[in-house]
């Protein structure tokens, strides 16, 4: 039981937003679609919500539990849908915004008043809101609003719930509160949920797994632990974090930087082949003493210690460019580090891809 | 004591509040205030006897009724027409978009006895369009239809220029979201999109109305102006002029005066009303 797309294809003009892209969803799953802008991720979710049609009619499945829905318009998929600007109808109250799904529905199928204010109250409680029923939305918050907005797409008990960049128009501090308050919110109601966010941080706390959109396809799928630690491609592995980037030469097993070698176990490749090893700043080591082959020297340009970590901005000798590392407050105060000063660098958990350079 | 209210006091962008306030107040009194009260103190000549005598007049009754009547119904089928002209000119795109935008302002610009004159030749039995309704028995010019007819190409514009920017300014993204919500078109349109034009709606609604109880040029030249059927009340003011009868004129002046007051401030009332939701105070 799933929620899946099967060969979207979808054009705006000479513009590929979607590229022959297959995704399935299990069940009670929640899933992000992360991408820079214009991956295709929210026209992705567009389409399973029945707001845009594939261009590959015939080709092209959207599919609710074996279903196919790939030709039935928006108002008969049940897909509840939220808005990175809410889209709340700014003329209802909260409690009428919540009851909107319920009330257009067909006198057949339409619930009986008392009823409707049942589940409105129910939802009001779950996005502890009750108080606020009679408020109109501009009179809430930006947090208040979205969570109106998915109360109102849970109204109609929807198959699967879609969220456009939620938390996209929230500050920083909101924004983690409710990615935190959504993620228990899932737990509690296990509806199969896909939302779009270009924020991989959001990607990696709140998902079960993260499916990383490029140009119009799925660059990689999977956990987020497989995803960070196993990444697909230097894009990827750009896209989930600072990086740095180190030219140099494949061996068996290692990879040369300028005079130094450092082990790298997944290599693939010829040996004596230009690569460039992609590095984490926080898998950077920053010591006083060269440590032989396994260290270069370079000088700090800039430290900045504000906050749990110390970020250092680093030159290499060699005219190879500058990188950054990041360190423990503990071990940046042990050290003593000032700007200016000659340090040598230790590189861990170095990543090499085969033939892919460019991110 | 000045610098510590100074410190107290909002300061703005823009400074001059009491010179700009003074100024709205002078000028309102000036242009709009001064002459209207001398209609009330004209009138005020009159004795109660002979005031409730030309006012309620059999001719002045028939007067209002196709005065109001008239520029209520003229007002309701602009805003209706008028919705449609601008939901087009809005969500499409086509061919000579520019030039229909710019022919909705030529009611505006037109001299109204040129656009009187030009509707009476239009729909006279012998006119273009008249001459095509005459066999089904209707008839227009001369007539109170065509007294409405004069009165709703006056108002056209009033409608679509206000409805349009609010339209332009309409999220489709609120068409999504109903829609994904199960609303059908027709829901869509009725529950999400009509409420947030009323507004804009009641505002063109309100000014096409004054716009056409004040009409003369045209209507002059379309209507037949016969006492009891055709005579709409700014004619009525005109022949007691014409009759250097001014106290009189100006009698029936202040009932205009005071039934327009009356609707337009229901109008605003109901406009008020309808955008209730439109706060800003986050609590």
């Amino acid at each position: 039981m799933s929620v899946e797309v099967r060969n979207i294809t979808k054009k705006f003009g000479g513009f590929t937003a979607l590229d022959n892209v297959s995704l399935k969803v299990e069940s009670g799953e929640l899933v992000a679609l992360l991408g820079p802008s214009g991956s295709g991720k929210t026209t992705l979710l567009r389409t399973i919500a029945g707001l845009e049609f594939p261009d590959n009619t015939g080709e092209a499945q959207v599919l609710f539990y074996g279903e196919d829905v790939t030709s039935i318009p928006a108002s008969e998929r049940k897909a509840g849908f939220a808005f990175q600007h809410y889209a709340l109808f700014r003329h209802m109250t909260v409690f009428e915004n919540i009851a909107f799904g319920l009330r257009v529905r067909p006198k057949t199928t339409r619930p009986a008043e008392v009823k409707i204010r049942e589940r409105v109250g129910e939802l009001l409680k779950l996005i502890q809101l009750e108080p606020l029923a009679e408020r109109f939305p501009s009179q809430l918050s930006g947090g208040q609003r979205q969570r109106v907005a998915l109360a109102r797409a849970l109204a109609v008990e929807p198959k699967v719930l879609l969220l456009d960049e939620p938390f996209g128009a929230l500050d920083a501090k909101v924004r983690k509160e409710l990615r935190r308050w959504l993620r228990n919110l899932h737990d509690e109601i296990h509806i199969t949920t896909l939302f779009v966010t270009h924020d991989q941080e959001e990607a990696l706390e709140v998902s079960d797994r993260v499916a990383i959109l490029r140009d119009g396809k799925i660059e990689q799928i999977g956990t987020p632990d497989e995803i960070y630690d196993h990444p697909a491609s230097p894009f990827v592995y750009d896209f989930l974090g600072n990086v740095n980037l180190f030219s140099g030469r494949v061996h068996e097993g290692s990879v040369t930087i300028g005079d130094s070698k450092f082990d790298v176990p997944e290599t693939s490749g010829e040996s004596g082949a230009d690569t460039v090893a992609f590095v984490r700043p926080h898998d950077i080591r920053i010591t006083r003493e060269a440590n032989g082959q396994k260290s270069f020297p370079a000088r700090i340009v800039r430290s900045n210690a504000a906050g749990p970590v110390a970020n250092l901005e680093l030159e290499r000798f060699d005219g190879g460019g500058r990188f950054t590392a990041q360190l423990g407050k503990e071990e940046f105060q042990q050290l003593q580090l000032k700007a200016g000063e000659n340090v040598f660098v230790e590189l861990k958990n170095v990543k090499v891809f085969s033939d892919d350079f460019s991110i | 004591m000045a610098t510590r209210q100074l410190g107290a006091k909002k300061l703005r962008v823009l400074p001059g509040f009491k010179l700009t306030l003074g100024f709205t107040l002078f000028y309102l009194g000036l242009i709009v205030l001064i002459p209207l009260s001398a209609v009330f103190i004209k009138t005020s000549t009159l004795t109660w006897a002979q005031f409730s005598h030309t006012v309620f007049s059999p001719q002045a009754l028939a007067a209002y009724r196709l005065s109001f009547g008239a520029s209520f119904f003229a007002a309701l089928v602009n805003a209706i027409f008028g919705l449609i002209v601008a939901w087009v000119l809005v969500r499409y795109n086509f061919l000579g978009k520019k030039l229909v935008d710019a022919l909705v302002d030529l009611p505006f610009a037109l001299p109204t006895a040129v656009a009187g004159i030009t509707l009476a030749t239009l729909y006279s039995p012998n006119g273009w369009i008249g001459g095509l309704l005459a066999p089904l028995g209707i008839k227009v010019a001369y007539t109170q239809l065509g007294v409405f007819v004069a009165l709703t190409f006056i108002g056209l514009p009033f409608i679509v220029r206000t409805v349009q920017p609010v339209l332009e300014d309409f999220d489709p993204e609120l068409e999504d979201a109903a829609a994904s919500l199960g609303a059908n078109r027709w829901q869509v349109f009725w529950r999400v999109i009509f409420p947030t034009l009323t507004p804009a709606l009641l505002t063109g609604f309100a000014l096409a109305f004054a716009r056409a109880l004040g009409e003369y040029g045209s209507v002059v030249f379309i209507s037949s102006n016969i006492p009891m059927k055709t005579q709409i009340v700014p004619l009525l003011i005109m022949n007691e002029l014409d009759g250097f009868q001014y106290a009189k004129a100006t009698a029936l002046a202040v009932v205009m005066l005071v039934i327009s007051f009356l609707i337009l401030l229901a109008v605003n009332v109901l406009q008020w009303w309808s955008n209730r939701y439109n706060t800003n105070n986050l609590a």
